[in-house]
């Protein structure tokens, strides 16, 4: 029988395929991570009884699961407008430093100010430079006509140069200066500042923000006429410009908020987990890399804004269990980033697999398509 | 600055542009042939590591030089097969693997990092090196500088001189056109993203015996992109590409110069400036800015000068040919 006989005969089968795939996925990249803990002469029941009781065990681990997952559904979400839009956002990682050297300057600049008038103005100071950082590639994109996934690595790179210039600089720990140890951090924000915790864990309201800007950014692209907008440029701009849409003025917008949303949760992680900024000389230093495995969690997410939420908690779970697995068993740190690129090869190939699938679907349903990732368009002057 | 302290800057700067030509050149062969290769960072990366550790086991560096081409060949065919069998879109595999190449490359090279190994000795051109000033910059290198200079020469008369380049560029540019003059469109993706992956991994193994000796975490990480970027600037032309990354290297060899002579202004100021300059590179050749300026120009030297400046992306550029 063919895929399309049976598409027709169990539409529903096909439907939790779907869901599957991408869980399925993840434990074809984990048994060859237990191939890998064989060679390395570690079980792999232990190992991975550890990554589930490191992610999940308590109500500690859960916490630190939903904290890592924050950062990645906010950047997640960002890439689900981007790409939604039919423009890349590989930005990610200078989007969040900028949000967070910038929130992170709003709270030093007025140390003694209320939390209530602080923390919403950091918030929206991350939100404002990510929005410029993704601006900037997208103003390029669209009147310019630049590469946009080379510009926004770019842009990483100059952002990182410049954290690691204000943090070594004018912002650095005045404690840094005196005891002449020049680590390159800034000086703890007012305890004021901290975002409320949850329970009695690291949860922090950040958490419960990402989900809330999750759901808005879902009626936003799918209530709102810009959102419409966004995702018919994405979908086919030239019949966008037909129908007298403007076109280049929507890729930028859908940059500008894949960015700002970045920013944003820069600013989180430093009001909610770090209460201060610091560098390693490098973007990943600061963000772990979310800027990029944000986009793995929006692609495992479908590019849906509320299927990136299980996608990103799925992967937080993964970050922080592998973590505790590394400090359970003595394997190498290299191998969790090994396991970590292995889990996003294979998700990323099921989601190729499933929009095969959807292609053939679509046929018989005209469910709508996902957006072509490559968009051009024409220069009329 | 004395002369022979510029001469010196200038040959390290050759040095350290030859990597970049060699990544370049094999990338304008795959795109010319309408297939992206952005894993670039990552199998640099992994050809790096590869050719690295390779080498030090076998002590050969030819031996750690052809394991690189095999790991940048093999990135190469993944992005060919993901797009021309599985019809994906390249941009999201390419992507990928530059993420598993770079955290790959940390994990298997683990054992290897900041330890000697194999290193290419530089080995003057009898002549051609006495020439006052050219000499020592150009002439007075290692092999793999003097082959890359003909790669790129080679390479250049095969894309716009032979029957076969120009196949490559009409599988790029009109694929329909090709299949319908009997091209195996399918065939020549294939073999050009293959030869072009290969020297992107030539290109990391470059880094690891002769410009940044060794291996170490991260080692190339950002090279890969640049040399996507000079693609770009140098308009699908190897020679152009070439010149691009000696002036990429001439702003390094620059930023490097001014730094030490302006101490009070932040490293960082000089460590943004190659960035901002290939941002401001791309928006010049990718926008019709250079187009309104030369229309300013005396009308004998438009011509020439539109040609010389003229680029614009292989027309079948990341699009899948065949029936949908």
């Amino acid at each position: 029988m063919t895929i399309q006989g049976l598409l027709e005969k169990y539409p529903r089968v096909l439907r939790l395929i779907d869901i599957l795939l991408p869980l399925l996925a993840t434990l074809a990249a984990l048994a060859i991570g237990a191939v890998m803990l064989i060679l390395l002469k570690a079980n792999p029941v232990t190992a991975y009884a550890a990554l589930l009781e490191g992610a999940f065990g308590s109500q500690n681990a859960l916490a630190d699961t939903l904290v890592k997952a924050t950062p990645l559904l906010l950047v997640g979400l960002g890439i689900c407008i981007a790409f939604r839009g039919g423009v890349i956002n590989i930005g990610g990682e200078g989007q969040l430093v900028v949000g967070a050297v910038s929130g992170t300057f709003v709270g030093l600049s007025f140390p003694d100010a209320s939390g209530w008038l602080i923390i919403p103005a950091a918030l929206a100071a991350g939100f404002l430079a990510g929005a410029v950082w993704g601006g900037i590639p997208g103003l390029l994109k669209a009147y310019f006509n630049v590469n946009e996934i080379l510009s926004t690595i770019m842009m990483n790179q100059i952002a990182v140069q410049g954290m690691n210039f204000l943090l070594r600089g004018p912002l650095i720990d005045p404690v840094q200066l005196e005891a002449a140890s020049r680590i390159p951090q800034t000086a703890r924000l007012s305890p004021a500042f901290d975002l409320p915790r949850l329970i009695p864990t690291r949860l922090h309201l950040g958490t419960g923000l990402a989900v809330v800007a999750a759901v808005l950014v879902f009626i936003f692209l799918w209530r709102t006429t810009i959102g419409y907008r966004i995702r018919a440029v994405g979908l086919n701009p030239h019949a966008s410009r037909y129908a007298g849409i403007h076109v280049r003025r929507y890729m930028v917008l859908s940059l500008l908020l894949s960015g700002a949303f970045a920013g944003l949760a820069g600013a989180i992680q430093v009001y909610g987990v770090n209460h201060r900024m610091f560098t390693d000389g490098s973007a990943t230093g600061f963000t772990g890399g979310a800027g990029f495995n944000g986009i793995v969690a929006a692609l495992f997410g479908q590019l849906h804004p509320v299927g990136t939420i299980p996608a990103s908690f799925l992967f937080g779970a993964l970050l922080v269990g592998a973590n505790k697995l590394q400090r359970a068993i003595q394997v190498p740190s290299a191998l969790i980033t090994a396991l970590n690129g292995l889990v996003v090869v294979f998700v990323v190939s099921s989601e190729i697999w499933r929009r095969r699938l959807a292609r053939l679907r679509l046929v018989e349903t005209k469910e709508e398509p996902l957006p072509a990732t490559e968009t051009e368009v024409e220069v009329v002057s | 600055m004395n002369d022979s302290e510029i001469v010196r800057i200038l040959a390290s700067m050759i040095l350290q542009a030859t990597p970049l030509m060699i990544a370049v050149t094999g990338e304008t062969i795959t795109e010319r042939s309408g297939i992206v290769n952005l894993s670039l960072d990552g199998s640099m990366l992994m050809a790096a590591m590869t050719g690295f550790v390779v080498g030090l086991k076998t002590d050969s560096v030819w031996l750690g030089f052809l394991a690189a081409a095999a790991v940048g060949a093999l990135f190469a065919l993944i992005v060919a097969f993901g797009s021309i069998r599985l019809r994906q879109s390249q941009v999201a595999i390419g992507f990928v693997l530059t993420l598993l190449g770079d955290d790959l490359s940390a994990f298997l090279g683990q054992n290897y990092t900041r330890i000697p190994g194999p290193v290419i000795k530089r080995m003057g051109i009898p002549v051609l090196e006495e020439i006052p000033f050219v000499g020592p910059i150009f002439f007075d290198q290692d092999i793999t500088v003097y082959l890359t200079y003909l790669l790129v020469a080679l390479t250049w008369f095969f894309l716009f001189k032979t029957q076969a380049g120009l196949k490559v560029r009409a599988v790029g540019e009109r694929p329909e056109a090709a299949f319908a003059r009997g091209v195996n469109v399918d065939y020549v993706r294939y073999l050009y993203a293959i030869i072009g992956g290969a020297l992107v991994g030539i290109s990391g193994a470059v880094y690891s015996f002769n410009v940044k000796l060794g291996w170490s975490e991260g080692h190339t990480r950002g090279f890969g992109w640049i040399a996507l970027a000079i693609v770009i600037f140098g308009g699908w032309s190897p020679i152009r590409g070439a010149l691009g990354a000696i002036l990429f290297g001439a702003t390094k060899a620059l930023a490097t110069y001014l730094q030490r002579a302006f101490p009070q202004v932040s490293v960082v100021a000089f460590n943004a400036i190659p960035w901002v300059l290939m941002i401001a590179v791309l928006l010049m050749v990718s926008s019709n800015i250079t187009e309104r300026l030369v229309i300013y120009m005396p009308r004998r030297i438009q011509r020439p000068v539109r040609r010389l400046l003229r680029v614009g992306p292989p027309m079948a550029l990341g699009i899948s040919f065949g029936d949908d």
